[in-house]
């Protein structure tokens, strides 16, 4: 491939994300930004892009995260729940692929404590001008073309047999309220009874009191 | 204006933006955010989607979480000057100086190779905090909560072995 083709590659291969994006269906290209606007804004907001969030989480010095992403499933499994009831919704759960759960959580848990970011934290990291996550991101990048190239011939077959997209909804039944709620409330409970622990960024204190 | 969130508001304003996502008058569907990276890998590696199964399979997804991408860090970089006002350039975390080494290099060379497994690992399992904690877990999914207890347990263990103490200095 030469230069000039390279380009029109790319600029090819991104008017069809806009063009998938704008008329998939699932929600316009001006829509699905603005939620990634808000995305960002509550991560950066809250701080839990920050790698004494995370890896401080990782050290046991740190809390945040935790307490956060328990209250927000929390409170969402239960909302989500009555929404898709009322027909505002539908659940996308995701498949029981149990060696690739497996092997992909050890290899994911293991980077996140190193990196101190995951794939949602680290844009917004590099956004605050963290030079130290951009590098991980090209690290991520080649980590990507890694899988794509070999996803037929080695990771494909590491991920296992696919055993269905179960949920406790679906195994629930008809007591599947009951059990929603349990759970929903059990999650709210252990975000609130986490003992709240914080490991503070020096550099960002020092900056705040200029 | 305040500097930062508590955590409870976070909570409640990211279950407000999921909910508001998994709605009908949002996207329909959950948020995730590592299926961009081999999708965005594709394109900057000019692969060809025909020759590789994995970017038909994740042509559509990928394509929405390259847009989110975009906006999160139009949203992060907005934040981050106007509000935050943590904005700027560094290569070296604090508490990695305080709890690891003083090295940039060791810091580039460890976020480099944890980038890359960080990628692998979420699309061995197809899906990362985003995906599986927060949309997966919210939908009681088995397999979210089975890729949450893993990534909690190693989380864990890594930084207990990795960092070290780091009382003096």
């Amino acid at each position: 491939m030469s230069m000039s083709e390279y380009i029109d590659f790319v600029l090819d291969r991104t008017e069809n994300m806009y063009n998938i994006v704008q008329y998939e269906g699932h929600g316009s290209f001006w829509m699905v930004f603005f939620i990634g606007i808000l995305f960002g804004g509550i991560i950066q907001y809250t701080r839990v892009d920050k790698f004494e969030k995370i890896a401080g989480f990782a050290m046991g010095k740190d809390t945040i995260i935790p307490k956060m992403l328990f209250l927000a499933i929390g409170i969402t499994s239960i909302a989500l729940y009555f929404a898709i009831k009322m027909g505002y919704a539908s659940y996308h759960v995701k498949p029981m692929i149990i060696s690739g759960l497996v092997i992909g959580g050890i290899l994911f848990g293991i980077s996140m404590a190193i990196l101190g970011k995951c794939p949602g934290t680290g844009p917004v990291s590099i956004a605050e001008g963290r030079v130290d996550v951009l590098v991980g991101a090209v690290g991520g990048i080649f980590g990507g073309y890694v899988f794509t190239k070999y996803y037929d011939t080695i990771f494909k077959p590491l991920m296992g047999e696919n055993h269905g997209k179960i949920s406790l909804v679906d195994v629930s039944g008809e007591h599947a309220t009951f059990f929603v709620l349990l759970y929903g409330i059990a999650l709210i409970i252990i975000a609130i009874a986490i003992p709240k622990m914080e490991l503070l960024d020096e550099a960002d204190l020092e900056q705040l009191e200029k | 204006m305040k500097r930062r969130l508590p955590w409870w508001l976070g909570g409640i304003l990211m279950s407000l933006l999921l909910l508001f996502t998994f709605s009908v008058f949002g996207a329909d569907r959950p948020i995730g955010a590592s299926t961009y990276v081999p999708y965005y890998a594709g394109i900057l590696f000019g692969m060809d989607p025909e020759q590789y199964t994995y970017l038909q399979e994740i042509e559509k997804p990928g394509a929405w979480e390259g847009v989110m991408l975009l906006g999160a860090l139009v949203g992060g970089l907005f934040t981050s000057v106007f509000i935050t006002k943590s904005f700027r350039i560094s290569v070296m975390p604090s508490a990695w100086k305080r709890y690891k080494n003083n090295s940039v290099k060791s810091r580039l060379v460890w976020s480099f190779i944890s980038g890359f497994f960080l990628i692998v690992g979420a699309r061995l399992a197809g899906g990362c905090t985003s995906g599986h904690f927060l949309s997966g877990m919210s939908q009681t999914a088995f397999s979210s909560m089975i890729f949450g207890g893993v990534v909690l347990v190693t989380l864990l263990i890594t930084g207990k072995f990795f960092y070290n103490k780091g009382a003096s200095k």
